[in-house]
């Protein structure tokens, strides 16, 4: 808890002077918001072209689907904020900057993370919740009391899910010598547990739920507001996976640490 | 001359073959990428039987066949070339007697060449094993596909390349790279066809380079374009090159006009 | 109480082997060979508290991977191993907040921003309280003289300004070993001989213990007391700088100008009985070479105590470059002593 606190102050100063650095620099601020905002936007007009010539997918409604998509921006924009670590590979084992990170008395983990933090992401968070709370409308969903709370528990539990993924994959970067990493290639798959599970094969569905389990950042966790789609027990499990795969993540990045030959001799 | 920009071309090719982790994971991973679609779509259809013109069988092998091309076309030379302009060694390429832009390419095209023979052969077959796709058996339409990718590959890499080189005008060009990427995937049909946009938005994309990347050379390759239309097709994407090629120079010329004068 | 503590470490790298061509590469990409590359081979060396030790060697002698070991960035292949009490890998946390790295090649600051704002940043991560961080800040700006550089960005700053904020930067948290690993590589000397006088002050008035690797031997003659010389990953030289030169240097040469021509037989009967050597430079130059154990003085007062008229004279000492040199091309010290015994 000391730790997190200790973690909590850090991101202050590192948030000071990513602000710091982002005014001098602020047309290209507005083009990093404006290009994040777009590429939510093709996500939705996939959608909604797709609906223009299908009724369902599945038996999935448009707006269902839309919510869907709403609820996984959410979790998403939480994610990229805080875990901008694309090129985590180049810039910190090839260019050896891992280096100045484990001389330093803080969480190696930690250190990466606020280095490259990226906050105009959230603003993708807010957009997700507004689209959700449309598509919410549309159906006509009941609100109940809980329904807020549950939402922050299923949020937490998907942006868990996916830090320990991705975690785990830039320490991948530890134990082999790819140039990129391989976390860019998983580019695409993460787009695919925002669609109804059910249309997928059983080989997919096991991956998506299982392996890589980006349903818990989408179909599953959304399912528990959805009345026609609900399912609980999927739902619940989103926390769950949560801890287990951040866990497995954290796991994995500082056994990678230890494995780090640093740059050079 | 010549065998240097080759050999750029080879080792680029072998400088892939090295990287085991991602020539592994890549294989899964457009496996996966392709499975996923075809459920998608196979969902999309559900009972109807042609949607935007493609019938379930075309679709299938659009799909198969576009994300081959993506992998033969497909390269971070936008990312590559920023990298190199922030970190300042473009200036030390500058030096040599060979052009900068033309070795970015070669090696996008050993690249490609890498996962054209090592990914998409091999994916190609699992593919067919477990997905209903239908080949052509014309050759002509192989041999013309194989013309229409090259050209996909070129027409990707000047787009990529105009990307990068704004990191000479902009300090920070990631929201920029990030944003072509989705552009190009969403707007050059490799999950979407284009006949599935609505009307006003298809004569817009009409006059974008994006679907000569993915949807001439699928739709050729699927017999959808066929005898007159698919030589318009390949056309268009010589046109596409050629227009392309002026926005570069341009930039180029800048570019080192603020090299030179800035000294980087 | 000693700062470093060594024993018998060693530091292995699995390094993968790339077949040549084509066909060599595409059988890596299904079996792939690998072979073990030693870096450091069991060294063991003590380095009391206090101390300012020169770390030198070769390119690839393994002096940095002693070091990224040494700061808890490496994880040893076996070995023993104490740096401040503690085992650098295991608690790296704890331990890192009592040292002061400093890497030549590699900033530790912000680009973008001030450099005020990198050592704030600095000041949380170390968790300095405010007042010591005021009080360190000042101490440190006023001795490097980088008042009105501080609110400049990295990017702005000359090599030899930035390498200063990077001493600041590593000592704002009091550490009681500065590690440097090539910290004058590229500076001219005037900052160079800054940066000197700054180390030696701050190991004078704080008691720091320094550890640096170096090209530069001008650093150490300047700065250690001690030298740790690393060859192949083996420790071939370990000792004051004094005794090196004393017990590798070739000598020392004294050259005279007379002030009228004198023949070579006529200054060597002044000094007989003597193992010195004389040559002639030219019709008035004299040089005569003094081996280590006679002192220099009884020459001397030998020629200028004589009748001959003296218009110049020069001491030439070997340096330790020349000294370093040979060890390095014959491999190690001990070879060259057995050639010379």
């Amino acid at each position: 808890m000391r730790k997190m606190g200790f973690a909590l102050s850090l991101f202050r100063e590192y948030l000071a002077n990513y602000i710091k650095t982002k005014l001098t620099y602020r047309a290209d601020f507005w083009v990093e918001v404006f290009s994040d905002l777009m590429f939510s936007a093709m996500n939705l007009i996939f959608i909604f072209v797709v609906f223009t010539h299908t009724p369902a997918l599945g038996d999935w409604t448009e707006a269902e689907v839309v919510f869907v998509y709403g609820y996984f921006m959410i979790p998403y924009g939480i994610f990229s904020t805080f875990m901008n670590l694309w090129n985590f590979s180049d810039r910190y084992i090839t260019k050896g900057e891992m280096d100045r990170i484990l001389t330093r008395p803080a969480g190696s983990l930690t250190q990466v993370m606020l280095e490259n933090v990226d906050p105009p992401s959230l603003l993708g968070s807010l957009v997700g919740l507004g689209i959700m709370a449309a598509a919410w409308a549309k159906l006509g969903l009941p609100l109940h009391w809980y329904d807020p709370l549950v939402l922050i528990v299923m949020v937490l539990g998907s942006v868990l899910i996916y830090m320990g993924l991705y975690t785990a994959l830039a320490a991948i970067s530890f134990y082999s010598d790819a140039p990129t990493g391989i976390a860019p290639l998983m580019y695409n798959i993460q787009n695919y547990g925002r669609y109804p599970i059910q249309i997928y094969n059983k080989g997919i569905r096991f991956l998506l739920t299982w392996l890589l389990p980006f349903a818990f950042v989408g179909v599953y966790p959304a399912s528990f507001f959805l009345d026609r789609h609900h399912d609980r027990v999927m739902a619940w499990l989103t926390p769950v996976m949560g801890v287990i795969f951040f866990a497995l993540g954290l796991y994995v990045w500082n056994r990678g640490v230890k494995r780090y030959r640093g740059a050079g001799s | 001359m010549a065998s240097a920009y080759l050999d750029f071309i080879r080792i680029r090719f072998l400088m892939m073959l090295a990287y085991r982790v991602n020539y592994y994971s890549g294989i899964v991973i457009y496996a996966i990428n392709i499975g996923a679609y075809y459920f998608m779509w196979k969902a999309i259809y559900g009972s109807a039987e042609t949607l935007g013109g493609f019938t379930v069988a075309q679709m299938t092998t659009y799909i198969a066949v576009s994300w081959m091309a993506r992998a033969f076309y497909f390269n971070n030379l936008d990312r590559e070339i920023s990298n190199e302009i922030r970190d300042g060694s473009v200036a030390v390429q500058m030096t040599r007697p060979i052009s900068y832009l033309m070795v970015k390419m070669m090696q996008g095209f050993g690249e490609g060449l890498f996962r054209l023979l090592l990914f998409m052969a091999p994916g190609m077959i699992v593919a067919i094993l477990i997905f209903p796709v239908s080949l052509p058996t014309d050759p002509l339409r192989w041999a013309m596909f194989f013309v229409m990718i090259w050209f996909s590959f070129l027409i990707n890499s000047q787009l990529n390349i105009l990307t990068g080189l704004f990191a000479f005008f902009v300090e920070n060009n990631e929201g920029l790279m990030r944003l072509k990427r989705v552009l190009i995937d969403l707007l050059s049909g490799v999950i979407l066809p284009m006949t599935f946009f609505p009307g006003w938005a298809r004569a817009i994309l009409d006059w974008l380079p994006f679907q000569a990347i993915t949807y001439l050379p699928g739709s050729v390759f699927t017999g959808r374009l066929s005898g007159g239309d698919a030589w318009n097709a390949l056309l268009v994407q010589f046109v596409w090159f050629a227009a392309l090629i002026v926005p570069i120079w341009l930039m180029w010329r800048a570019a080192r006009k603020r090299l030179f004068v800035q000294g980087g | 109480m000693l700062a470093i503590d060594v024993h018998q470490l060693r530091k292995q790298f699995k390094v993968q082997k790339n077949r040549e061509g084509l066909k060599g590469a595409l059988l890596d990409l299904f079996k792939r060979e690998h072979t073990e590359v030693t870096a450091v081979k069991d060294i063991s060396f003590q380095i009391p508290q206090g101390e300012i030790c020169g770390y030198i060697g070769e390119n690839g002698a393994g002096k940095s991977t002693t070091i990224k070991m040494l700061t808890g960035i490496l994880v040893p292949t076996s070995g023993r191993l104490l740096v401040n009490g503690y085992v650098p890998y295991k608690e790296r946390e704890q331990f890192v907040r009592g040292i002061g790295v400093v890497f030549g090649q590699r900033s530790q600051l912000w680009w973008d921003i001030g450099v005020i704002e990198s050592f704030r940043l600095l000041r949380k991560v170390y968790r300095v309280d405010e007042a010591d961080f005021k009080r360190r800040l000042d101490e440190l700006v006023e001795t490097l003289q980088l008042g009105d550089l501080l609110n400049r960005p990295v990017r702005k700053l000359s090599l030899g300004q930035r390498m200063r904020c990077e001493l600041v930067a590593a000592l704002l948290h009091q550490p009681s070993i500065l590690f440097l690993d090539e910290p004058t590589i590229g500076l001219d000397i005037v900052v160079k001989t800054e940066i000197r006088e700054f180390l030696k002050k701050l190991n004078r008035e704080h008691g720091t213990t320094i550890l640096l690797t170096t090209h530069d031997l001008q650093d150490i003659e300047a700065l250690c007391s001690r030298v740790i010389m690393l060859d192949d990953g083996r420790i071939i030289y370990d000792g004051g700088l004094e005794e090196l030169k004393e017990r590798w240097g070739k000598g020392r040469e004294v050259q005279f100008q007379f002030t009228d021509p004198i023949p070579l037989a006529a200054v060597s009967a002044l000094t007989s009985g003597l193992d010195v050597r004389w040559t002639k430079e030219n019709e008035v130059t004299a040089k005569v070479w003094i081996p280590r154990e006679l002192n220099v003085s009884d020459v001397l007062s030998r020629v200028v105590g004589s009748s001959a008229e003296i218009s110049d004279i020069k001491i030439f000492e070997t340096n330790t470059d020349e000294i370093v040199r040979e060890i390095y091309r014959t491999g190690s010290p001990e070879a060259k002593e057995a050639v010379r015994g």
